[in-house]
């Protein structure tokens, strides 16, 4: 079965001569839930926008569903909705329309983008909200539109760049039960997290990224299941001290 | 039911994609109106009160042509390079800027189909625009249209001409005090230059091939020629510098979305 992901040593190195992503290959299977982890600065992000088209790889290979994402970068990106950590929205827009312009550049038609944004608008309550600018909202709201706008074209593989900064516990419960819901449809998810208790919850399969590499792969029960669990296995991976050691 | 994300269909143009790029510019427009239009209709307004009673009188015809008339192609030209330059420019640099232009660079839109989605609002302002100023003058009786296909042909190619070079600045700027650097340094002075007030024969001798060097001299001359009919250079060169400037600049700009050049990291 083609895999939804296929990463074959990526490398990314910025202008400034920045290595942001030194050697990763991972690969994730159709229907999976994939927790991307690492401290800030690994390369989650900038292997995150490889994928999505946001940044040029430097070397290496990444197809989405069998399809290149640099040679047939179209028929690739169709298949895939990005969420990303920063509000890269037009702030003197309303969460309608910044969801029915990505929807438009997706292709969508003009009926099928307004069920799918009713949906989505209703989804994430954004009903009373729906006509406020952008940059009027909270933090939260600010959220739920970005989600929504990811999730404007059903993509079939969802890149979440940690979700949940930020937001609530109620809108993150939320979240947690609607992604639960469209993964067990069958959609394949990736995300990043800073929260392990959220990627613990959520995702059967993790890798850990660490300076550009990934130090440490597996299913999240491997990994959760080592002593001192998923934090413990992430400070190890990444090179930080486990409380236990910090603590002597 | 949406079926785009239906991997066995074949991907064509993405029309929806197109029109959507113009849709979201509309409406960026919309929330503009006195800098995108009302700016331009006031400013050419002033210049058909000062050229048509208070200057114009004290000037004789050129060509046959009262003074307004003469220099209301050119005033309209300029409107039209400013509006186009800006409309590219401000465009690109904002969504760069506030980095959402990452919701194009995710979506199935090629490279092509980016670069005609912003002429095509840069072409739909500067029409507009256009229009605007072109109907004052016919309603204060300062002007006419000879060829009608020669005009839109100009209005809609120096559009486009500076639609693409406003994209490179745009792509280019890292401030917005270089974004306004070709206007202060190289457009406003060359289009002043380029024949919109004057004749090239009202220019002293050692400096007329000034005007000849200066593609807006080529511009203003043919807008001139469609409008009045009034023309200083064949208006087959000025056509064949359009076309060639176009192609020129179109492939520039191509080269430089395919390269990632201001969009990518």
């Amino acid at each position: 079965m083609t895999p939804a992901l296929s990463i074959s040593h990526l490398r990314k190195v910025y202008r400034s001569g920045t290595v942001a992503v030194e050697d990763i290959s991972m690969t994730i299977p159709e229907g999976e839930f994939f927790g991307f982890l690492g401290p800030n600065g690994a390369g989650k992000s900038t292997t995150i926008h490889c994928i999505t088209g946001v940044a040029e790889p430097s070397a290496g290979k990444i197809e989405i569903f069998g399809i290149d994402a640099v040679k047939n970068y179209r028929e690739a990106r169709r298949l895939v909705g990005l969420c990303p950590q920063e509000f890269n929205v037009d702030p003197f827009a309303n969460p309608r329309q910044i969801v029915d312009w990505m929807g438009g550049y997706f292709g969508m038609g003009a009926k099928a983008r307004k069920e799918r944004i009713d949906y989505l608008i209703e989804r994430f309550d954004l009903v009373p909200h729906q006509k406020k600018q952008f940059r009027e909202l909270s933090g939260g709201l600010k959220r739920r539109v970005v989600l929504a706008r990811a999730l404007i074209n059903d993509p079939k593989l969802i890149i979440l760049d940690e979700p949940t900064a930020g937001v609530d516990v109620e809108l993150r419960r939320v979240l947690w039960r609607y992604l639960a819901e469209i993964n067990r449809d069958g959609r394949t998810i990736l995300l990043t997290s800073h929260y392990l208790e959220e990627v613990e919850r959520l995702c059967r399969q993790v890798a850990i990224v660490n300076m550009g590499r990934i130090v440490r792969e597996g299913t999240k029960d491997e990994i959760a299941g080592s002593p001192g669990g998923l934090e413990n296995a992430y400070l190890i991976a990444t090179g930080a001290e486990p409380d236990h050691v910090a603590g002597q | 039911m949406w079926r785009g994300n239906d991997m066995n269909r074949p991907m064509g143009i993405n029309w929806i994609g197109l029109y959507t790029m113009v849709r979201r510019e509309a409406s960026r427009m919309a929330r503009i109106p006195i800098q995108a239009f009302v700016a331009p209709w006031i400013s050419a307004l002033l210049f058909i009160f000062i050229f048509g009673s208070v200057v114009g009188g004290r000037i004789s015809q050129i060509g046959g042509h009262k003074y307004l008339e003469f220099v209301l192609p050119g005033v309209l030209m300029l409107n039209i390079v400013n509006a186009a330059f800006l409309q590219a420019s401000t465009a690109i640099y904002f969504s760069r800027f506030i980095k959402f232009v990452e919701e194009m660079l995710v979506a199935p839109l090629s490279y092509v189909e980016m670069i005609i989605g912003s002429l095509s609002v840069v072409v739909l302002r500067s029409t507009v625009t256009g229009i605007g100023i072109l109907l004052m003058g016919i309603g204060f009786g300062a002007t006419h249209i000879e060829s009608w296909p020669m005009f839109l042909f100009w209005i809609v190619s120096v559009s486009a001409i500076f639609g693409l070079l406003g994209l490179i600045i745009g792509l280019w700027s890292k401030s917005f005090e270089q974004l306004n650097m070709p206007v202060v340094f190289f457009l406003t002075p060359l289009s002043m230059i380029g024949g919109v007030f004057n004749t090239i024969s009202m220019l002293p001798a050692k400096l007329q091939w000034l005007a000849y060097i200066n593609p807006f001299f080529y511009f203003i001359n043919g807008i001139r020629g469609a409008m009045i009919g009034f023309d200083e250079a064949p208006q087959k060169l000025g056509i064949g510098l359009t076309l060639l400037l176009l192609v020129v600049l179109g492939g520039t700009v191509w080269r430089l979305y395919s390269k990632g050049y201001g969009l990518r990291e």
